[in-house]
């Protein structure tokens, strides 16, 4: 079998808090293969976010892997980094803070360029712009512009034409549409999908939306409290959820077909604390089906093939 | 549209808005916020407002309360009548009467509506206090307690601060405070839009609850559809400061005949249950506030623009309870 493009074996990430260790990310496992995209959805806390930045090297893991074409990338050094980097870029969610407003649009595409030093002649590098913007669907005539003269979905295409500046084989995208308006959503998503077609991109698909990411994933992965509790091929998560949890996330998500309006299975509770949890399922304070044996650790286990779930249903 | 005068109470039209034309002052140019906006809602109806972002949602929500900032923003033309109070040319100590005890409102985000150096507690009873002066202190307490229950937060936490709660609980709070004074109408401004799913959905099963128990009337302001179908009984679509297409939520969601804009946000949305390789965006980019095309608003992106369109705006056509602005449609019966 080929060696997958990224692969994480029992990624942790704890942060120190005065309160104890808060637990964002927790013994993760998977794995992308190149021209894939794997969708990560939870709700706001659970640590996907810090699982991308992880998975990056932007914060260092508390331990665990993290393979790039088959090589720990979390032994590396800082100059052999960088050139990790030329491979996997990032996409950041809030296209109004993550772009610096000092700098033209031409600058902050070139920037990246520049750091790593792929292209060093002027005129090559002016090119290397005007060539993204076009990809990006950006107009010429916005090179020298700044981020506050353009609308959040010029911006994100942006950020998007900055990370595809080093020609990058993955690249992990943190919420992009989340902060647009559904048309302009479309327009981004269908970019990010011509994109994957005809450079062969991987990505790695932040988000809480379940919609967005069946659109896009090949794979998707449910995270809760910084546990994955299920993955799964998309047209079989779709079909059949194992997990509570991702039942319940399916049922909270409103419908535009009035065929299909119902009681919800609303969920009682929030999300609980994720400083020094206990052992044992992190989602049973609010699982309708919690017994005594959800104290216990729950492993994730095959219940189809490829579809893996971390319950006491699916024993 | 349905303006059956009923003698239950007041008018059974609770608030009717007429031709409203709202312009922002700018140092750069004038802003058309609400170009002609017109909505009609009756007692205990729940109405969806859908549109994207710069539509004039917030604005028209605004314009109701009297809300707009002070020389910038300005009513133009057109009138606002809630149950036959003259809003617009109410006196302040009639709006004060009126702004949060007879029409309340939800904002957006709610880490940032609330005091945070006031605790919770204090901060629902502050309405009361403004608009129950001769309320008995115990009372008042007591239905501070009585709210916070409903809302499902246990009145023990009152002495808390805001930032001792998570995100959905203050949005319970906000709710609360807005409901406290049981309010005939309720003008909820996205109040799930900063929330997760799961509690998106025990925040909107509330909010039905809580409808029910009051009766109160309601405009949901959002951009997502899916919210609307499964809340409200009514729909308005705005673009670009217009109502382009309005009826139930049947007559809008059954997708035979709509706005061409409202079918291009409908295919906009990735569906859950079927899956398609490519979304068709709408093409182009919302109209410029600042200097809007002549004749239909939409007409750019559209397409099925005629000659027509350019230069005509079209009138609301009307087939039964389903109003659409479109020239497309003009072989209905017009308004």
């Amino acid at each position: 079998m080929a060696v997958p493009l990224i692969e994480t074996k029992h990624l942790k990430k704890y942060f120190k808090t005065p309160a104890g260790l808060l637990h964002a990310v927790d013994d993760v496992s998977f794995q992308i293969n190149p021209g894939e995209t794997l969708g990560v959805v939870g709700e706001s806390g659970c640590g996907k976010s810090t699982l991308g930045r992880t998975v990056l090297r932007l914060l260092e893991a508390t331990g665990g892997e993290v393979l790039y074409q088959g090589e720990n990338i979390l032994r590396y050094s800082k100059r052999d980094m960088k050139k990790v980097h030329l491979n996997m870029q990032m996409i950041f969610q809030d296209p109004f803070t993550s772009l610096n407003p000092r700098l033209s649009i031409s600058s902050i595409i070139a920037e990246p360029i520049k750091v790593c030093g792929t292209l060093k002649d002027k005129g090559a590098i002016q090119e290397k712009v005007h060539e993204l913007m076009e990809v990006c669907g950006l107009p010429e005539r916005y090179v020298n512009t700044y981020p506050h003269e353009l609308d959040g979905g010029r911006r994100q295409r942006v950020g998007l034409a900055r990370a595809l500046a080093v020609d990058p084989k993955f690249i992990v995208c943190d919420e992009p549409v989340s902060a647009l308006d559904v048309s302009i959503q479309a327009q981004i998503l269908n970019l990010l999908m011509d994109l994957q077609d005809s450079k062969g991109l991987s990505y790695m698909f932040i988000t809480h939306d379940l919609c967005v990411v069946r659109h896009i994933s090949a794979n998707i992965m449910v995270m809760y409290m910084g546990k994955v509790v299920e993955y799964a091929p998309k047209d079989e998560l779709f079909r059949h959820q194992a997990h509570p949890y991702t039942k319940a996330l399916l049922s909270a998500i409103p419908t535009t077909d009035l065929s299909r309006r119902r009681e919800r299975h609303a969920l009682t509770g929030e999300v609980a604390n994720p400083i020094n949890p206990a052992p044992g399922c992190r989602f049973a304070p609010r699982c309708p089906y919690a017994d005594e044996r959800c104290k216990q650790p729950q492993e994730l286990k095959q219940v189809a093939p490829g579809h893996y779930a971390a319950c006491i249903m699916c024993q | 549209m349905d303006n059956v005068l009923q003698s239950a109470g007041g008018h059974e039209t609770l608030l009717e808005i007429h031709d409203l034309h709202v312009e922002y002052d700018t140092d750069d140019a004038v802003v058309h916020a609400l170009n002609g906006f017109d909505l009609t809602l009756r007692r205990g109806e729940k109405l969806g407002l859908v549109g994207e972002t710069g539509a004039g949602k917030t604005t028209m929500a605004l314009s109701v309360l009297r809300l707009l900032p002070p020389r910038v923003g300005k009513i133009t033309q057109g009138s606002v009548t809630y149950d036959g109070i003259d809003i617009l040319n109410a006196s302040p100590k009639e709006m004060l009467a009126l702004r949060g005890a007879k029409i309340s409102m939800i904002f957006q985000d709610p880490m940032t509506s609330l005091n945070p150096v006031i605790t919770v507690g204090d901060q629902i009873l502050e309405v009361l206090k403004l608009h129950f002066p001769d309320m008995r202190r115990e009372d008042r307490d007591a239905k501070v307690d009585e709210i916070m229950k409903l809302v499902g937060i246990p009145p023990s936490r009152k002495g808390e601060y805001p930032h001792q709660f998570s995100g959905g609980m203050k949005q319970r709070i906000v709710i609360a405070m807005a409901l406290v004074s049981e309010p005939e109408l309720l003008l909820a401004d996205e109040p799930t839009t900063a929330l997760d799913v799961t509690i998106q959905a025990q925040i909107l099963e509330l909010m039905k609850q809580l409808k029910e128990k009051f009766n109160s009337a309601m405009v949901l302001i959002t951009h997502d559809l899916g919210v609307v179908a499964e809340f409200c009984d009514t729909v308005a679509i705005v673009y670009a400061g217009e109502v382009i297409e309005q009826g139930s939520v049947e007559d809008i969601y059954a997708r035979k005949n709509n706005h061409p804009y409202t079918s291009g946000l409908f295919n906009c949305i990735p569906d859950l249950h079927t899956t398609a390789d490519r979304l068709e965006p709408i093409p182009g980019f919302m109209a410029d506030p600042t200097d809007l095309p002549q004749g239909c608003s939409f007409a750019p992106r559209c397409p099925h623009c005629t000659e027509r369109c350019l230069n005509e705006s079209p009138n609301m056509y009307l087939r039964g309870s389903h109003g659409i602005k479109c020239h497309r449609f003009s072989g209905e019966e017009a308004e």
